[in-house]
């Protein structure tokens, strides 16, 4: 094995190292836009507190282009732990409006520590699910990922940070299904979400428990596990009312005014409505640069993180949006294309990881801007102003970078 | 350690691309969506967003004479705002504005509560502020942050008349008020509206349109700078009123009633025009504009004359003898009636079981018809109801305008009761009357109930011998005339030959109305109007004839008693003054 040999810069993958940087770029122009009648510090700025964070971001992804991928292997489960350690810490601290999910050193600025644990989850996800004796094509094989990251997941749950933890959720089926898991298992794991939300009406519960039983019969297990299968995901649905109403009231209302906007008009309905306005009055080419209604007037809320594709699409107007989209989805499609062709079976799964975080963070933000799903404060990757998630994406370009290298054994 | 190989399928790869790119497509479609299909619809929403509509207020048109001098005018008065998310210390800012300029310290918090809207929409504080207050105020301009002034059109009376109940007033728009007006879209709040009088009337004309201002404001509500692809449309000012009140007659008129109960109102008989219209007692026309003390506020609504109640055309009055021509007329319509007919007056009549008297007790002796006018005696009338019926004397009623509007152009007029077969029928049962109504009914009394505007459109009548137009105080285009009356011009000679009589005869009640002018032509009547609620009613109507010039008058004098010695003399004051004042009407004022 020639694991640690030098490699050469020229065999980075640049098309997914561009389009980071053109992303970055488009984010920062737009920031700039933002931050023209900008009051306050430095670093209250978004504008140069995203140029000041780009420094220890291009710092990190290039120590990690030459950490040897062994030690990335062998040490995945250590930093697994000390991602859970680090999600744990802000309960130890004083609250955050309410919320425990920044640490702060005593330095000008907390880091999001979830931001963190969830590449390091994925990396020792990826590590589990590489290993040679693992055999896929058994349930129990399934359970343990599971766990992996449920821990993590829930503990950010309660910090409470729902945006986060589904993105940290979101890899475990791609890598499961990378991984060659069956397809049933797959769907025994989305089978009680499906029990939950189908609940709520009678209807569709029913057709619901139709599918239900078709599948357990047609994948033939044992019959005592079909049967506990099969009433256990009913028994969910019947509990899940019960859930909702356990529900915090803001996540309530975050559901709620979804289904139904007008009824909350100046809550997070207000900020669905503004988003649409700035967007939909872009048009195609954009108020131009600075020039935004919605966004220097203050009608759009959290300008510099979660709607800044609401900025952008104001500003810029479709042209633009459809360029960043495409970059996004260009930028993705090459780590999975990566993925693919990668020698090492952890490499790939690394890989299909990180494209799914990204493309979580894609959708989830994006979908949200322009009203397709409920309010989550996820931010959109590489163009969002934010230090640790900034951090963190530059973090999974030098993984992707690293990873992405095939080594003739 | 890394031995194990990777084990994606390209089946797998293919699947994970396509999930891939059907989440981004679903993105850039919706997208597509809101900028491409939807750009109409959110452009408009942001700039809805984004644009405050401030309009501007016209200033109210005036209210003029017929000698264009100014009755109603404009006070600039300011209105003091604050935005509240610009004060420091509320309290003390309050505390330093009531004592800067000398309000109430209540009145200010109490107002700021009352107008609060929102953080940083202008707050109104104070009202009816005048320039002094507004410089004292500015003198401390450094301490007093977060406050603004802006003018506000309060209406003011110039003139040394009062003229209140010609005038009426205005209020200022409220949600009540707004939602009762007809064209309420062209009202703001805070907007004034006539309420009553002249200001109502012609609130159309005098009412002006509102300009427009467009703001940027963001999202708070603060003003952020100016917007250029929106103009700004200015106010068109309101239009002037030319009544056809004389200040001077008016003035008079109302001395002559002060400290008085009752009415007096002055014209022109051809034309209807009103000269001068007093209900007293009456009250300072700017008892409406919140510029009067709550003490003076309290003494008006208390008073049990009635101040607020306009007499002329909202008082119900038995009219008594002064519409005897009415009967006369009646009389001289049936072709039976002997013109020269002679009837004996003892003091009292006896009609069925009733004794019906004469207001002279020992009687008239041998009474005719022209007598019966100067002397205003009764009998003679009682004797000759044979003549018409009550309907008949219905109709001579209404056709001299009484029992309907006249029309005045002043709000709420009433219209007062003409007796008819049916009227007593409703009123009293079928048998519950008999003819002796009759009786009372031809000499003014009973039933009958009239306004004095009715009265001074009556009076105006006869002196034109029916061609007159509807009484008024604004003259517009083309007024309604009254309808044709079917008397012929030798009754017309008969009754006006009657008239003078009665200011003229050596026993004609009217004597105390003839000023003794030469070459000054007056005719006249007098009324002793019984009623149940009080003493008599005086009345006396006329019209004097000087040259070209035609003046026609009605005197009231509420619970007064008797019309030749106190509606008389009033009158003769009224002709005296003018023809004082005649020279200062021009031919071309009066036609």
């Amino acid at each position: 094995m020639i694991l640690n040999k030098s490699f050469s810069y020229s065999e980075l993958p640049f098309k997914i190292i561009w389009s980071a940087a053109f992303l970055c770029f488009i984010g920062i122009v737009v920031l700039n836009s933002i931050s023209q009648n900008h009051t306050g510090g430095f670093l209250s700025n978004p504008f140069t507190k995203q140029i000041i964070f780009l420094i220890p971001a291009f710092l990190l992804s290039f120590i990690i282009i030459h950490i040897p991928r062994y030690s990335i292997h062998k040490y995945s489960y250590a930093f697994y732990f000390i991602g859970i350690i680090i999600v744990l810490l802000p309960f130890f601290s004083e609250s955050h409006a309410g919320t425990y999910r920044w640490l702060n050193f005593g330095l000008p600025f907390s880091i999001q520590s979830s931001e963190f644990a969830k590449i390091f989850t994925t990396i020792a996800l990826a590590r589990y699910l590489s290993d040679n004796t693992l055999h896929m094509k058994k349930f129990s094989s399934v359970i343990i990922p599971i766990l992996l990251v449920l821990i993590p997941t829930i503990i950010v749950l309660n910090q409470p940070d729902l945006g986060t933890s589904i993105v940290m959720m979101t890899p475990i089926l791609p890598m499961l299904y990378w991984s060659g898991a069956r397809p049933f298992y797959l769907f025994l794991i989305l089978a009680p979400v499906f029990s939950m939300l189908t609940a709520f009406d009678t209807t569709v519960f029913s057709i619901w428990a139709i599918i239900l039983g078709i599948t357990i019969i047609l994948a033939r297990p044992i019959l005592v596990i079909s049967l506990f299968l099969f009433f256990g995901n009913i028994f969910l649905g019947l509990l899940s009312p019960l859930m909702w109403n356990s529900l915090s009231k803001y996540q309530q209302s975050r559901i709620l005014t979804f289904i139904n906007p007008e009824k909350d008009p100046l809550g997070a309905a207000y900020q669905i409505i503004q988003s649409k306005t700035a967007i939909g009055s872009g048009g195609l080419l954009g108020k131009g640069w600075g020039e935004g209604t919605q966004t220097h007037l203050k009608f759009l809320p959290v300008q510099e993180s979660d709607f800044i594709l609401s900025v952008l699409g104001e500003e810029m107007g479709f042209v633009f949006i459809l360029t960043v989209l495409s970059t996004v989805g260009f930028l993705i499609s090459q780590i999975i294309k990566n993925s693919y062709e990668s020698k090492d079976r952890f490499s790939s799964l690394a890989l299909i990881g990180i494209a799914t975080i990204l493309l979580a963070h894609v959708f989830v933000n994006t979908a949200m801007t322009v009203g397709l799903i409920p309010v989550k404060g996820l931010p959109f990757p590489f163009i969002s102003a934010g230090g640790s998630f900034l951090v963190t994406c530059f973090i999974m370009i030098g993984l992707v970078s690293k990873l992405s290298i095939n080594y003739v054994d | 350690m890394l031995k194990a190989d990777n084990s994606a399928s390209f089946k797998q790869y293919l699947f994970a691309m396509v999930i891939t790119w059907f989440l981004i497509l679903i993105l850039i479609l919706r997208y597509f969506q809101l900028q491409i299909l939807g750009y109409d619809q959110y452009s408009k929403k942001a700039n809805s967003n984004r644009i405050r509509k401030i309009t501007t207020s016209a200033p109210r048109g005036l209210i003029l004479d017929r000698n264009r001098r100014i009755l109603v005018d404009n006070l600039p008065t300011y209105i003091l705002n604050t935005i509240p998310g610009e004060l420091i210390d509320r309290k003390s800012t309050f505390r330093a504005v009531s004592n800067t300029l000398e309000l109430d310290s209540n009145m200010v918090s109490k107002n700021y509560k009352k107008y609060y809207r929102g953080k940083f929409i202008p707050t109104r504080l104070a009202k009816d502020l005048t320039f002094n207050q507004i410089s004292r105020l500015e003198e401390n301009r450094i301490d007093l942050k977060g406050l603004y002034y802006q003018q506000f059109p309060e209406r003011y009376f110039p003139s040394k008349t009062r003229a209140s109940h010609i005038l009426g007033y205005v209020k200022e728009v409220n949600k009540e008020i707004r939602n009762s007006l007809i064209n309420r879209e062209d009202y703001e709040l805070g907007d004034i509206t006539g309420w009553s009088g002249l200001e109502k009337s012609y609130e159309e004309f005098l009412k002006g349109k509102r300009g427009v201002q467009f703001y940027q404001v963001d999202a708070y509500g603060r003003e952020a700078g100016h917007i250029i692809d929106f103009l700004p449309i200015a106010p068109e000012p309101g239009q002037n009123i030319l009544t056809t009140i004389d200040i001077n007659i008016q003035h008079m008129i109302e001395n002559l009633m002060k400290d008085k109960k009752g009415v007096v109102i002055v014209g022109v008989p051809e034309t209807g025009e009103i000269l001068g219209a007093v209900s007293a007692p009456d009250f300072k026309p700017d008892l409406f504009t919140g510029r009067i003390s709550e003490q003076d506020w309290r003494s008006v609504l208390s008073d049990p004359d009635k101040p607020l109640v306009n007499r002329f055309n909202r008082g119900l009055y038995p009219p008594g003898s002064i519409v005897k021509m009415v009967t006369e007329a009646a009389l001289l319509h049936n072709q039976d009636f002997d013109p020269h007919k002679i009837e004996e007056c003892l003091g009292s009549y006896q009609f069925g079981d009733r004794v019906f008297g004469c207001w002279s007790t020992e009687g008239h002796g041998s009474v005719n018809l022209t007598m019966a006018i100067s002397k205003s005696c009764d009998i003679f009338f009682y004797k000759t109801i044979d003549y018409y019926n009550l309907d008949i004397l219905s109709q001579f009623f209404t056709a001299f305008g009484f029992g309907q509007p006249v029309g005045v152009d002043i709000e709420g007029e009433l219209k007062g009761i003409v007796p008819t077969v049916e009227y007593m029928n409703n009123r009293y049962g079928r048998s519950g009357w008999s003819k002796g109504a009759l009786l009372n009914f031809c000499i003014g009394q009973g039933e009958i109930l009239v306004t004095p505007i009715q009265v001074f459109n009556y009076i105006n009548i006869i002196s034109t011998r029916g061609n007159t137009s509807l009484p008024h105080f604004v003259k517009l285009n083309k007024m309604k005339k009254n309808k044709t009356l079917d008397i012929n011009e030798e009754h017309w000679d008969r009754i006006i030959f009657d008239m003078k009589e009665v200011v003229i005869a050596p026993l004609g009640t009217g004597r105390n109305a003839d000023p003794n002018i030469n070459g000054l032509e007056l005719y006249g009547k007098t009324g002793t109007a019984e009623n149940p609620h009080g003493d008599d009613h005086a009345w006396f109507i006329g019209w004097m004839e000087l040259n070209d010039l035609k003046f026609s008058v009605v005197v009231l004098s509420e619970n007064g008693g008797s019309g030749g010695s106190v509606a008389a003399p009033i009158a003769r004051k009224i002709f005296e003054n003018l023809v004082k004042e005649n020279r200062l009407l021009s031919q071309n004022d009066i036609k």
